[in-house]
């Protein structure tokens, strides 16, 4: 039998590759603007649209989708085609799945700045724009098993197990965690509410991690570090071993980002017990990568590649130590909310996920352009640059943490908090978040040195577009042919192996959502809270607009810390009408769940035109436009129908009278706001995000005060 | 004149928590500088030993370069023990453990999974089932809320058997009028740092009232004052203020507030409220 010919698609690998380096920029630039912002709220450039509450989210997502998606997207058409000696499926599903990405990804630049967004984090992108990851997503779905079926090779390499997890992984996620009920082109209100959206969302948000930033990544290391090395992978065993623990485990550990909230106590007390349990399978991938490397240290002192390897290798293995420790309830009390989770995931995100991409760029693309790398005292810079910037990052927000989150907690004899004013905790640690900035700096310096780098080892060699290869053709399965073991049998059962994965990850998802999701005894309901009002609703919907929630959390932690500084702790059947929840999960700013009747309107008022004014030295933008824009009442309506559908009991036919009970709770904020001498259309904005920021824990609130 | 008062309890650090942030920043700047400049001295210092070193034993300049360089030769493995643990076989034997087959040229060997990761990956299993045991079959550890009961519990004894030795036990019904000077200065140093954005810095009134005036929305009488601060005024914005300052504190800061009655500040807000002519008034003046 003759071997057949066929030709590797390099061209679409060299396409995601400038795609993850041009997003590479842009996101860690936009990462760059908002840490700036932190210290020096002027850097939103007076503009709404480039406030922190609507940049972050756009850094996030380009930082996740588009430079980390990129950089999957160009390892797997790389490594797949050769590992199943196979061009890919079909060129024009590549095409369409290329395309089609960064057409999603310029969607979220345009509408992530306009303030369209659901607000559940890593998922910020409206209805619209979900539905074409789906079919995007599904595109690379079939073009993948398209092109596992026409394989050469029998059995599937490890890489391709990680591949086809995250392939069925990522697919349940985005779609369990988008159900969502559009009110209009651009705006929808999430189907589940409160504690079972946060717990939805958490279950998405932290398995975003596990099966995009994660398993693409141990399975693109499977491929390019035995080949950057030459050297054999260390254990087959270890590889069967942590794969099936990783994925099975991984799923069930979403509730560590809800301890303290109003999450049933068996849910968190599940996340905790799997979190620690994830520490070793986690480590089973970076053991596997390091004692790869054995017999081979002597090439990682010379060669750059290998050097962001094994930092990348070492970044994921602290990462996934410390996640398991944060997910500790005691570590977590101190922990959550602080810029300690920054520093953590910066670990994970700029060591592990940054520094493999440029070790496979590196590696890549001088050989699809047939060349050598231009410059590889440029890369040694990358590298060293890189690793400080890492270091400037990580160490400084690290202390950052520790001094917010344990000012927040400090008593003084006379049992009064030691620093009251939330603020005071957020001046002290500037200087941290100067520092900071200037470790991303350093790294994105790094990546711009590489992309120079890149172009002119392009511009030297010539992109082979077409790289012909050979494989003899797959022969029948002889019959009672023995593999040895089970495992081995599943290796060439694409199907199987998929299925396999799928009941692992559906496991976990099914006992923690399902009782949370239908047993209402989870979620104990309160008379006392009522559905916003529909000035409320729209002025939530502006909060949401905004990003508040990307600074302030609105779930009060069963501390003493927290009732005493913000009031009774927070309870499930408060939040039953959120949909979406507002949450959050970082402080920035102090937590707002009881703002309501904190402090009158006027102060409101002042302070989101200025927040200086009532808290001097405030970094919290100025909000300027919401005084001059006027509130679309036109969607009222559809709101209120929408959220009825969704299971708020507004009565039959509220909507119709719903924009007159608007304007008459408008008018009343609007003279109040009189009394104090400022005066106010009562159809701005300002009305409505005044309105809601006043309701906000006010249900149960047990209210003390002096005069009445 | 300087009087120190007990009641400023949060001035007891020697060296104020800003210098100490400070402090800490750049000790956290200078380590990290530090680290790089030791790196590179390190490396530099071992380059220029080495030269010393070897020029005393007659090396020539050319064989000087070349040890310098990066060695080539592989260093034996001496690591027996470190190999023992990780339950690694030797580099040499890895021919037997090659698995018959590759990948696009990748092979793999057949190694055991390390021993101590089996033992880790057990260990984490334990814990996780003892972890639900204890707090969810056997209850010897506390869930959330009842933590919290204990947290609030064992702060309320703490904060009595505090307060019942400290003299500053003050509420609404006991405080006095006090024009001491050192409580005016203390009640004023946390007017600025608190009061200031709404009742302006001289308290002529911005979103708050004027509070230099005689007339009153919630009464002008110390304990009014006193109870005002403590409690606030929800419907009018005024924050409730227990929870953030000490019984003595509000005593200070309420004493502050009378002793500006009738200072007539510049840009000072409309009267509102009743009018009071009280005693209390009267006695600041005179003090």
């Amino acid at each position: 039998m003759q071997p057949e010919k066929f030709y590797y698609d390099n061209k679409i690998v060299r396409n995601f590759g400038i795609a993850t380096v041009i997003w590479g920029i842009i996101g860690m630039t936009v990462g760059l603007i908002v840490a700036i912002q932190l210290y020096s709220p002027g850097m939103n450039m007076g503009n709404q649209y480039t406030t922190f509450g609507r940049i972050r989210p756009l850094h996030t997502n380009a930082v996740i989708f588009a430079f980390v998606g990129n950089a999957i997207f160009m390892g797997v058409y790389y490594s797949l085609q050769r590992l199943l000696k196979a061009r890919m499926f079909s060129d024009l599903l590549s095409n369409i799945h290329f395309w089609g990405w960064q057409l999603i990804i310029v969607s979220a630049v345009i509408t992530l700045p306009l303030g369209l967004t659901t607000s559940h984090e890593y998922a910020e992108l409206e209805w619209p724009i979900d539905i074409a990851i789906t079919v995007i997503w599904v595109v690379f779905g079939i073009n993948m098993f398209g092109t596992i079926f026409k394989r050469r090779e029998r059995h599937l390499y490890v890489a391709i197990w990680f591949y086809i997890a995250t392939f069925v992984t990522i697919a349940v996620l985005h779609i369990v965690n988008s159900f969502e009920l559009p009110v209009s082109a651009f705006k929808s209100y999430m189907v589940y509410a409160g504690v079972q959206d946060a717990l939805v969302q958490w279950w998405y948000g932290h398995n975003a991690v596990a099966f995009f930033l994660t398993t693409p990544y141990l399975g693109m290391m499977y491929y390019f570090l035995p080949k950057m090395a030459n050297r054999p992978i260390y254990s087959y065993k270890l590889s069967i071993l942590h794969f099936w623990a990783l994925i099975f485990i991984y799923i069930w550990a979403g509730p560590h980002h809800l301890l303290y909230t109003t999450l049933p106590g068996w849910a968190q007390s599940l996340g905790i017990a799997f979190s620690i349990m994830l520490i070793a399978p986690s480590w089973g991938g970076m053991i596997n990568g390091l004692l790869t490397l054995r017999g081979a240290w002597d090439k990682v002192r010379d060669d750059v590649i290998l050097k962001f390897m094994v930092v990348g290798l070492t970044a994921y293995g602290m990462a996934t130590f410390e996640g398991p420790m944060l997910s500790l309830k005691q570590v977590n009390a101190i922990g959550h909310f602080t810029d300690w989770i920054i520093a953590h995931v910066h670990v994970g995100a700029l060591g592990w996920n940054g520094f493999l991409t440029f070790a496979i760029l590196y590696w890549l693309i001088p050989r699809i352009y047939k060349t050598q790398l231009y410059s590889k005292k440029m890369a040694s810079f990358h590298f060293w640059i890189g690793t400080l910037g890492i270091l400037f990052y990580a160490v400084p927000m690290y202390w950052a943490g520790f001094t917010q989150g344990l000012m927040l907690k400090e008593f003084t004899p006379e049992g009064i908090l030691k620093y009251p004013n939330f603020l005071e905790s957020t001046l002290r640690i500037i200087p941290m978040h100067v520092m900071r900035s200037v470790g991303g700096g350093f790294y994105l310096l790094g990546v711009i040195v590489m992309a120079y780098n890149l172009v002119r080892t392009a511009m030297q060699g010539k992109l082979v577009a077409n790289e012909a290869a050979q494989a003899m053709a797959l022969a029948p399965l002889p019959k009672a042919a023995k593999d040895g073991t089970w495992h081995r049998t599943l290796e060439r059962k694409p199907i199987q192996l998929m299925i396999a994965a799928l009941i692992v990850i559906l496991i976990g998802t099914f006992v923690e959502l399902m009782p949370t999701l239908t047993i209402s005894s989870n979620i104990p309901t309160i008379a006392a809270v009522k559905p916003y009002t529909p000035l409320e609703l729209q002025g939530r919907d502006l909060y949401i607009r905004e990003g508040c929630s990307n600074c302030h959390s609105q779930t009060v932690r069963p501390f003493r810390s927290e009732t005493e500084r913000y009031g009774e702790y927070s309870k499930a059947g408060e939040f039953v009408y959120d949909h979406p929840f507002l949450w959050g999960s970082k402080r920035t700013g102090p937590d707002l769940a009881r703002e309501g009747g904190k402090y009158g309107n006027a102060w409101h008022y002042n302070h989101l035109m200025d927040p200086r004014l009532m808290s001097p030295g405030s970094i919290m933008p100025n909000y300027d436009w919401l005084l001059t824009q006027t509130l679309d009442t036109t969607t009222t309506i559809a709101k209120i129908n929408a959220m009825r559908k969704l299971g708020v009991p507004y009565a039959p036919g509220y909507e119709r009278i719903a924009n007159s009970d608007l304007d008459k709770q408008a008018k009343e904020i609007a003279a109040n706001l009189y009394t104090d001498h400022i005066k106010i259309k009562n159809d701005k904005e300002v009305i409505a995000i005044i309105a809601y920021l006043q309701r906000l824990g006010t249900d149960i609130k047990a209210n003390k005060t002096a005069n009445k | 004149m300087l009087l120190m008062q007990p009641g400023m309890a949060f001035a007891d650090n020697l060296i104020p928590d800003d210098l100490q942030n400070e402090i800490a920043y750049w000790i956290i700047v200078g380590m990290l500088l530090l680290f790089v400049v030791a790196m590179l001295v390190l490396l530099k210092t071992f380059k220029v030993l080495a030269r010393v070193v070897l020029k005393s034993q007659g090396y020539t300049e050319e064989q000087i370069a070349a040890e310098l360089a990066p060695a080539k030769k592989v260093k034996k493995p001496k690591a027996e023990v470190w190999n023992k643990l990780l339950s690694l076989r030797p580099l040499a034997e890895e021919k037997e453990l090659l698995i018959a087959h590759d990948y696009d040229g990748i092979q793999e060997l057949d190694n055991p999974i390390p021993a101590w990761f089996s033992y880790l990956f057990y260990a984490t299993i334990i814990f996780a089932v003892g972890y639900i045991l204890n707090y969810h079959v056997f209850h010897f550890g506390q869930l959330q809320y009842e933590e919290y009961s204990t947290e609030m519990a064992q702060a309320d004894i703490a904060k009595k058997a505090y307060l019942s030795k400290a003299a500053n036990r003050v509420d609404e019904n006991t405080v006095k009028l006090d024009a001491e000077p050192g409580v005016v200065a203390a009640g004023q140093v946390i007017f600025k740092q608190n009061c200031v954005p709404c009742h302006g810095d001289h308290a002529q009134g911005v979103v708050g009232p004027n509070l230099t005036d005689e007339y009153w929305l919630h009464g002008g009488k110390i304990n009014d004052v006193f109870k005002t601060i403590k409690y606030g005024v929800q419907a009018k914005g005024m924050p409730t203020w227990e929870k953030q300052l000490s019984p003595k504190q509000i005593s200070d800061v309420a004493n502050y507030i009378k002793s500006l009655h009738g200072t007539n500040p510049a840009g000072a807000k409309e009267a509102q409220g009743e009018k009071e002519s009280d005693d209390d008034a009267k006695a600041t003046k005179k003090a």
